[in-house]
């Protein structure tokens, strides 16, 4: 069995988030960067199948050469193969021209499996996982918070509103695309970091891919223009000076609420 | 000019509140364009609800009546929406951004190979052409997103804006829609988790930790006690349970407890969407977190930037002191 496990590596979740000067997305230089949260359980997801059951795990991410840092995380973390995808050309591409990258890797892969996290920490988009089982035709399923296999099926619990949980049967190969909290992530151990080193990284452009001007800016059809912070309401009135005074102020405010 | 289409829900036998609003905005940008709206409303026994929608703001309903689209699956309600698309010649596609719209939109803008945007807020036409707005960074920052291509799949956030108003006299049109045999993927059931541990959502007073209390033993040491103080109970943000420090019965937001207390206070929650959804609606908000900009600041009625480990004990002990 093959697994193939597709990963984004996003600024970390407490890193300053600058907007550059033209307002075109955020100011990445100097800013440290961590594998997407959701996709951490994704990984999980994966290794818990490798451990059960000896299947290759292979995973997959797109970037420049920061994105190394998070495939050799994976490596470490128990994933036996890494591709990374690194090429100008992918410069601009939207969700949907991500997804085509992806799909190529996977029509040659061939997996059994997918398993994607269910959204990233900086797009929020959550589009590429369904985009992708659509382009390669195999069945998917998102914001998993349980997943389990029985012979060729996967039966998949997703969240829905109200703490309700949806339950669909999916015909493998599938993709399931995962909610954080469904698993607790393992860290690298030294020795898997170690180990981690010798593991095969592929290097691949667009071209390799046979994609070559079907991504990138020239074919997005969505553009993000302009990030900006969200207007200010009126906000929250903000006590400050001493933590004495804040704390007599919450007091009082308790007081005036009736609730002391 | 061209059509839109608006993908209606059906939740518990009625036409969900977020398709009405989807066509709020169908209907504003069909008057500001020149589009005709066009709506599909599938499942099993729709027919009075086919004809509301049609009145409602949804124009010309395509009305898929079949067995197989009574609970939501992916591979039904694909075939469905490419159906109705594929009849109405669509150039805009609308959706909710609720468990099904997210789960099966994406697929269907893959498939037409369209320009595709999520959980927008605000949909608008300029110059003739769509922008949409929506949160990037789990809320902390506002995008503005242009598209281009002949056509286009977006999901509006449920909320975004207000149920159309007005009336519309569209008429109801049969669609068959094919089920070939095979599925690979089938709907199975839904599961009502089982509530165990507080019901927060009859707290009177809530105090919710998040991640910046850092650690699960930080929540029995400074969290509870003000809680306790306070003779209210104790809550959490997701990245709390996702981490294991808390069981899921803490979560308060979308995917946990919705609450309404008379107090709230949140420390060390930034305040991504999913937690503001499930406590913005609460009495009186205080919160007390380390960045300046975080969103919570914008739901709360009284904000400190500060250091909770210290500013919250510093509270604990002087409401112990306050009741004597």
């Amino acid at each position: 069995m093959k697994i193939l496990v597709c990963l984004k590596q996003v600024p970390h979740q407490d890193a300053r988030l600058d907007v550059r000067s033209d307002g075109s997305w955020i100011q990445e230089d100097n800013i440290k960067f961590e594998i997407n949260s959701y996709d951490t359980y994704a990984l999980e997801e994966a290794l818990r199948v490798k451990d059960a059951t000896q299947a290759e795990v292979v995973v997959a991410s797109i970037g420049p050469d920061r994105v190394t840092q998070a495939l050799r995380t994976a490596l470490g973390m128990g994933a036996d193969r890494a591709i990374h995808v690194k090429d100008p050309a992918v410069e601009g591409s939207d969700p949907l021209g991500i997804a085509k990258i992806l799909a190529a890797i996977a029509k040659a892969e061939n997996p059994d499996l997918i398993f994607t996290g269910f959204m990233s920490d900086d797009g929020n988009f959550a589009c590429v996982p369904p985009m992708l089982a659509e382009l390669v035709g195999i069945p998917s399923a998102t914001a998993a918070v349980q997943v389990e296999r029985k012979n060729g099926t996967l039966s998949v619990s997703r969240e829905i509103e109200g703490g309700a949980q949806e339950v669909v049967e999916l015909t493998a190969p599938c993709l399931v695309a995962v909610q954080t909290g469904i698993n607790q992530v393992r860290y690298a151990s030294l020795k898997g970091i170690m180990a981690a080193k010798k593991k095969p990284l592929d290097v691949k452009t667009v071209a390799d891919l046979g994609l070559a001007g079907q991504v990138g800016a020239g074919a997005a059809k969505i553009k993000v223009e302009k990030i900006a912070p969200p207007p200010k309401g009126s906000g929250a009135e903000m006590l400050t000076g001493s933590t004495d005074q804040i704390v007599s102020g919450i007091v009082g405010k308790i007081k005036e609420l009736g609730l002391l | 000019m061209g059509t839109i289409l608006i993908v209606a829900e059906i939740q518990g036998g009625k036409i969900r509140e977020a398709s009405f609003e989807l066509a709020s905005i169908a209907q504003k940008l069909a008057a500001a364009g020149g589009h005709q709206v066009r709506s599909l409303v599938s499942g099993k026994g729709i027919a009075a609800l086919a004809e509301e929608f049609a009145k409602k703001g949804g124009g010309d309903v395509y009305a898929a009546e079949h067995e197989s689209l009574g609970s939501y699956c992916v591979a039904t309600a694909s075939r469905a929406i490419r159906a109705a698309v594929d009849a109405s010649g669509a150039e805009l596609v609308l959706l909710s951004n609720t468990p099904s719209g997210w789960d099966v939109a994406p697929r269907i803008a893959a498939a037409l190979d369209a320009a595709f945007v999520s959980d927008c807020f605000k949909v608008e036409l300029e110059g003739g052409k769509l922008v949409c707005h929506r949160r990037v960074f789990n809320g902390k920052l506002d995008a503005r997103v242009s598209t281009n291509g002949p056509r286009t799949v977006v999901t509006v956030q449920p909320g975004a804006t207000s149920p159309f108003a007005g009336s519309t006299s569209g008429k109801v049109t049969p669609l068959a829609v094919e089920f070939p045999a095979g599925a690979r993927a089938r709907f199975v059931g839904i599961k009502i988790a089982e509530s165990k541990g507080v019901d927060l959502s009859k707290a009177d007073i809530i105090v919710s930790g998040g991640r910046g209390v850092g650690a699960p033993e930080k929540f029995r040491e400074v969290i509870q006690p003000l809680a306790d103080a306070l003779g209210g109970a104790m809550g959490a943000s997701r990245p709390v349970v996702d981490a294991g420090w808390l069981p899921h019965h803490y979560q308060v937001g979308s995917s946990g407890q919705v609450v309404q207390p008379k107090l709230y206070i949140a420390a060390g929650i930034s305040g991504a969407i999913q937690h503001l959804v499930g406590m913005k609606t609460s009495n009186y908000i205080i919160a007390i977190n380390k960045d300046p900009d975080a969103p919570i600041f914008e739901v709360a009625n009284l904000g400190v930037v500060g250091d909770l480990f210290e500013i919250v004990p510093a509270l604990t002990k002087a409401l112990l002191a306050a009741k004597g």
